[in-house]
This record gives structure tokens, sequence and C-alpha cells, in this order.
């Protein structure tokens, strides 16, 4: 008796324990490609811009290129820029994503098919593409100013090479991932629960307030994190739509370790740009380790 | 799945990278090394194409060849040859020549100049290879010295964009042939302000120029000097722009040429080590004051564009009247209709803005060293330089005397009297750092 209930009861621990290799296994491929293709090179240029070697030889502790970064208006004035594109990306994302995500999953017909089939396409337009195009209908006399022109309206003030330009092109390129993202979170939302707030008479306000959003929260913080790293490390789009200065921290870095040839300096922004990111990044670990508890 | 997405744009990133690398960033000579890293094309992403083929995978079928070749191979000695390490030496006759230029330049050798060389001598052939960028060349070079080490055969007789200067040591090792005294016939026809070492040839060559809309701009009215340029800018505000100096040599060299007007106009002031943190914040703060002094006329009030293809881009929609530009740049889009025939070219007659040569090298251990040499001698040609001229929009490596009369005739308002340069090293880092502290955030551009 007691034998058996022994066996009974060590039995899915042994397959438990006989199924964590293959498990570890599975995931020592990408963890090693982190560790050596990020972990490290993080780890490495931190060390490098702390523990400098001067001219004689010498390494020793020196804080002397966060100081400076931190302390010079052009370099402070590139990442003000960068939150701020972020920031307003982000929320932009969320203002055209949501009603789109909604609207996907309520919706019924053919018509969602072809609104979903658009709002993926972003995704698959290089960005290169995209900026290239953005120039042609939103650059100065460029298609749009060709139609106000053709009915007698003044031109627009281009958002080529002034702030705006890189997020209208950000924000576009996000559409996708953050509509799938917001999409699959209101997977989880129940009709039921819905029709049940329906018919105690809760308005379409209500609803989104008190059944849909507590549900996607999660989804929404996933979504907007994934987005911000993306966007607070982008370099294509704010290079060929931004203003020459301020610049972003993407073509920031590449000038400054390119054109200035400033390994240094170029560390230095990237390990300030990496803090940034690691704060961004604790709200989507925090979010799944939430939902993982669950 | 975020990261399936990226790969492509990732892709795309790093060949815009490659393209940056390419156009700027090489601590050489700056007016040389934009020839030398490659030929600008009109567009960023046109430079894709075949070089993506190395991140592929083999196909199945290709795999299923190999699988065959390898089962053929066991069965004989004859076919396991195929998979043996190759061992082969540069065919007699056939010149192994490299490029790192970009494809419009391997499309002019394939369809202009190998046909005519190969029909003008009998028995000789071109094997045209291209080595992708000057790192490309460098290694090759390398292979050079090794194989002359080793007295084993290069594989390699000529290249087509190199710098005497590299590989460290290559003139030393022997590998370069001194061209000068190889006893070519056209050699005395080379343009002397090109020439920068015995053992490279400049064969073609490119400078910024001034282009403008002639609708807009009478060519009888066009500035040709500095001081008439800036009254110009600042009587047609919003009508001017150029690129950010370290995103493209025009607008690099529009800058340099401010620098060389703040100066007293003499490019021997500046030379690659003679950079010290006082004379450059003197001389180059006087060219900021220049510089800043227009940016408020300039487009959009300031604004610079990212690259030479996105300042053409405005030229071509008229949103702006007058661009720096690099020569071959503009004559290759007047030619391909991006640019409308109307587009007037002027270059400014008190110091021309720079500009510099892509050079040749002969290998001096290349099987084919003779033919090599005669391959060079046809370059100087006149047929040749004038094909630069008219397929390529390039500028020839020859003195314009050595040009025919109606082409000399026709490119008149852009020969260069002077090829003025300016030097690389630490000048370039502090005028591509002093420019965007100083000259660009000058103007308040909140949107």
């Amino acid at each position: 008796m007691s034998e058996f209930v022994e066996r009974s009861v060590s039995a899915p621990a042994e397959t438990a324990a006989s199924r964590r290799p293959i498990g570890l296994l599975l995931v020592a491929l990408p963890v090693f490609l982190v560790i050596w293709l990020v972990i490290w090179p993080a780890i490495n240029a931190i060390s490098r811009t702390i523990w400098r070697t001067d001219t004689d030889g010498n390494s020793s502790f020196d804080l002397s290129s966060y100081a400076f970064f931190f302390s010079d208006r052009y370099s402070l004035d590139n990442l003000a820029v960068t939150l701020w594109t972020t920031l307003i990306c982000a929320v932009l994302l969320l203002v055209i994503c949501l009603p789109i995500a909604l609207y996907l999953r309520f919706a019924h017909g053919r018509l969602p098919a072809y609104v979903q089939a658009l709002a993926i396409l972003p995704m698959f337009v290089p960005s290169i593409i995209l900026a290239f195009a953005f120039i042609r209908v939103l650059g100065p006399n460029g298609m749009v100013d060709i139609l106000l022109n053709a009915v007698g309206l003044p031109k627009i003030r281009t958002p080529y090479l002034t702030p705006w330009g890189p997020v209208i092109g950000l924000v576009w390129d996000n559409i996708p991932l953050t509509v799938l993202i917001l999409l699959s979170g209101l997977g989880s939302v129940a009709n039921q629960s819905i029709e049940a707030a329906r018919d105690v008479g809760a308005n379409a306000f209500r609803v989104f307030w008190h059944i849909i959003l507590p549900r996607i929260s999660n989804s929404i913080l996933v979504a907007l994190s994934f987005s911000v790293l993306g966007i607070f490390s982008s370099f294509t789009l704010p290079y060929l739509l931004g203003p020459a200065s301020p610049e972003m921290l993407g073509p920031f870095m590449q000038r400054t370790l390119r054109d200035l040839q400033d390994p240094i300096g170029a560390m230095t922004q990237a390990v300030v740009a990496f803090g940034f990111c690691i704060l961004f990044g604790l709200f989507y670990v925090r979010s799944v380790a939430r939902s993982r508890g669950k | 799945m975020h990261c399936l997405a990226h790969v492509p744009i990732l892709f795309l990133v790093m060949k815009a990278l490659r393209t940056d690398t390419r156009n700027t960033a090489n601590p050489a000579d700056e007016c040389t090394r934009v020839y030398r890293q490659g030929w600008r094309r009109p567009f960023v992403f046109s430079r894709s194409g075949p070089r993506f083929s190395q991140f592929n995978a083999p196909t199945e079928s290709e795999t299923k060849m190999k699988r065959r070749t390898f089962m053929m191979s066991a069965a004989g000695a004859a076919a396991g040859l195929a998979l043996a390490p190759r061992m082969s030496f540069a065919a007699k006759g056939t010149i192994d020549w490299y490029t790192s230029s970009d494809t419009n330049i391997l499309d002019f050798w394939t369809n202009t100049v190998k046909p005519a060389f190969e029909a003008a001598h009998a028995g000789l052939k071109l094997n045209l290879v291209d080595a992708g960028d000057g790192a490309g060349i460098i290694a090759i070079g390398e292979r050079a010295i090794a194989a002359k080490q080793t007295k084993a055969d290069p594989q390699a007789d000529y290249f087509e964009s190199a710098d005497a200067l590299l590989p460290a040591g290559a003139i030393k090792a022997g590998v370069y042939t001194n061209i000068k005294a190889a006893g070519l016939s056209n050699y005395s026809k080379v343009n002397p302000l090109a020439i920068e070492s015995e053992y490279s040839l400049p064969y073609r060559g490119s400078q910024v120029l001034l282009a403008y809309d002639t609708t807009k701009l009478k060519p009888a009215d066009a500035p040709k000097t500095w001081d008439a340029l800036v009254t110009w800018i600042k009587a047609n505000p919003g009508q001017f722009v150029y690129n950010r100096p370290d995103k493209g040599g025009s607008g690099g060299n529009f800058v340099r040429r401010a620098i060389h007007q703040a100066n007293g106009l003499d490019p021997k002031a500046f030379k690659v080590d003679n950079y010290t943190q006082e004379f450059g914040d003197e001389a180059l703060g006087k060219a900021w004051k220049l510089l800043a002094d227009i940016a408020p006329h300039l487009y959009d009030k300031g604004a610079y564009s990212s690259g030479n293809t996105q300042s053409l881009q405005l030229l071509s929609q008229g949103v702006v009247t007058m661009i720096p530009v690099w020569s071959d740049q503009v004559l290759q889009a007047i030619e391909q209709g991006v640019l409308p025939a109307e587009t007037g070219l002027v270059q400014l007659q008190d110091l021309a803005l720079c500009g510099g040569f892509t050079r040749s090298v002969v290998i001096e251990n290349g099987a084919n060293r003779e033919a090599s040499l005669k391959l060079a001698d046809f370059m100087l040609s006149e047929e040749m330089q004038s094909a630069i001229l008219t397929e390529l929009g390039g500028f020839p490596g020859v003195s314009w005397d050595h040009v025919s009369e109606d082409l000399r005739k026709k490119f008149a308002d852009i020969i260069p009297k002077s090829i003025p340069t300016f030097p690389g090293g630490k000048w370039e880092a502090a005028i591509n750092d002093g420019w965007y502290r100083h000259v660009a955030p000058n103007v308040d551009r909140k949107a």
C-alpha cells in the first residue's frame, strides 16, 4: 500500500525531472546567444566606459565620459528628443491601435479581414522603403501638396526633417506589432462577460472601462514596452526623416562612432540608452511575471 | 514574432550602415576616399541586389547537388578532385580584375571597357570580379603580399579602385607596380593634379559642383564666386540646401569650401597632420560663423538633408533651386531623367569645391602584369576617357587637353581649373562634430 502511494506520487515528479534537461537544452541556445551577443557586449561596454585606460597605460575608475554626456547640452538635447519621440509615439500608438484592435475583435463579416490585412501591412514594408515613400508623399511638393494644390488649398507644413517626421514613420512602422499584441490580449475577453454586463445595462464605455480594459491591461503594457524599446533605439527612420539636430540616440551613436571616431563616447551613449531600455524592459518582465503568477 | 518581423529591416539597416561606411567612414583623405569607397548611386535602396545572396543558405537543389557530387567523388578519384581545395592558377591571358566600386562601375566595365579592350587586344581577356568594398580590395592586396612571400600566384592582376598605401607595406613588399616607371605611352596625359603616388593611376574622377534649376535661375545669373553664392542664398530664402557634412560628400565638400573661404582660400593651410585643438577651433570657428550666417536662409530655415540623394530629391521635386552635387551623380541623374534636362551646373571660379580621383593599381607579381599594364594604358586612351565622361558621368583622369574638342565644349562650365582637396584624419572628426554643435542647432526648429 505504502509502496503504491509512493509510486503514484513519485511518478509525475519523475516525468517532470526527465523533461527538465530537454527544456533546458531548448533554451540553452537562445540563452547562450543572448549572453554572447547582448549581455557580454553590454558588460564590456559598461566596464570599458568606467575603467578607462589613460595615455600612460594605467587603467583607473573614471566616470568622465558620463559626466561629459550629462553636462553636454548637445547630448542632453539628443536624449530629450529621443524620450520625447518615444513618449509621443507610445501615446499615438495606443490611441490608434486600441480602436483598431477593438474593431477587429468585435466586428463580423469580410471587412475586418481587409482592415486586419491593412493594419499588418507595415510589417512587410522595410523602413528604408517607408522613409522614401514618406518623402514622396508627405515631403515638400510631395503627393499631398500636389493634391492640395489641385483643389486650390495651401501646401502643408511638411514634417520631413523635423522631429515629427520620425514620429509619423515610427508609429506607422509599429502599428502591426501593437495591433497583434492587443488583439491577442482581447482574445481573452469572454463574450459572455460582455453580454452579462450589457444585460445589466452597462453602456459601451462602461463595458470597455470595467470589463475589457482590466483584462487587457497586461497586453497594453507588453505592446507598449515592445514598441517603446524598438522606437527608443531606432535608427533608419530618424536618420532619414529627422532633423540634423537634435537627433535621436540611434543616429547619434552611429555618428559618434563612425564619423567622430569616438568609441568611448558612443559606448557611453549606448550604456545610457541601455539604462533607459532596462527601465522599459522591467515593465515588460513585471507584467509577464504577473500574468504567469495568476 | 517581433524579432522575425525585423529581420528584413535589420538587413536593410545593415545595408544602410554599409552604405554610410562606404561614403563616409574612412580616416583617409576626405576627398579621395569617397571615390575609393565606391560610386554613389541615386537611391540608397537600389544598392541592395546580389550581395544579399551571401546571407542565403544553399537551396535544396544545391544541397542535393552537393550530395550527389560527394557521392561521385567517393566513387572515383577523378570526381574527387572537384571537391579538393581549389589549387587553380590564374589563366594566362586572363586579367583578374577587382573593384570596390558600385555596380554602375562594374556595368561600365562589363558593357563598355571589356568588349573594347578584348577587341583591341587579341588573346587577352578580362575577368571582372566585385571585391565588395574597400576592405575587400585590401584583403586581396594582403593575399598578394603573402603570395609574393611564398612565391605563389596571387590570382589578382588589377585593382580598379585602390589606395597605393593600403594595405600598409604593399609598395615596400613590391606588390604594386610603379606605374610611372612602367613606360605607359599615355602616362604623360594624366592630369598632374590627380597624381597621388607613382604606384597608382588616377583614371576617373569626380568633383562637387553646384546644380540648379534653370527655369528659376538663368545660367547668366548663376553665382560663380562664394560671395555671389551667399548673396544669392540670402536673396532667395529657402532655395538652397546642402546635406549634413558626414552623410555625403556633396554637403561635406560644401562645408569644406566654407572652411577654405574663411581661411584665405588656401587649401594648403590644412594638412593631414597639422590639426591642433587651437588651430582647429580658430580655423573652423570662422567657418561655422559663415555657415551659421546663411543657415536661416536655407531650405526650411536651416534644415539639412541626410545624404547626397536626398538633396537631389529636393531639387528634382522643385523644392529648392540650387544644391551642391557630385559631378558624376548629377550627370547620371540628368541622363536617367531623375533630374530634368534643364538642370544647370556651375563651378565656383574663385576656388572650386573639393573633388578627387579613383586610382587603379597593377599587381607586380600577378601572372598577367604586362597585359594589365596594357589595360592601364588603354584606360587612358581618348576612347575610354571620353566614355568615362559620356557613359559614366565621371571626370577624365587625363588632362582636359586630351579630351575631344566637342566634349570639352559641352562640359566647359564644369572643367575645374584646380581640384582642391581637404585632408582627413583629425580634421574630419573636428569638422563633423563642430558642424553639428555649432551650425545645425543654431536655428530654433521646434516643429
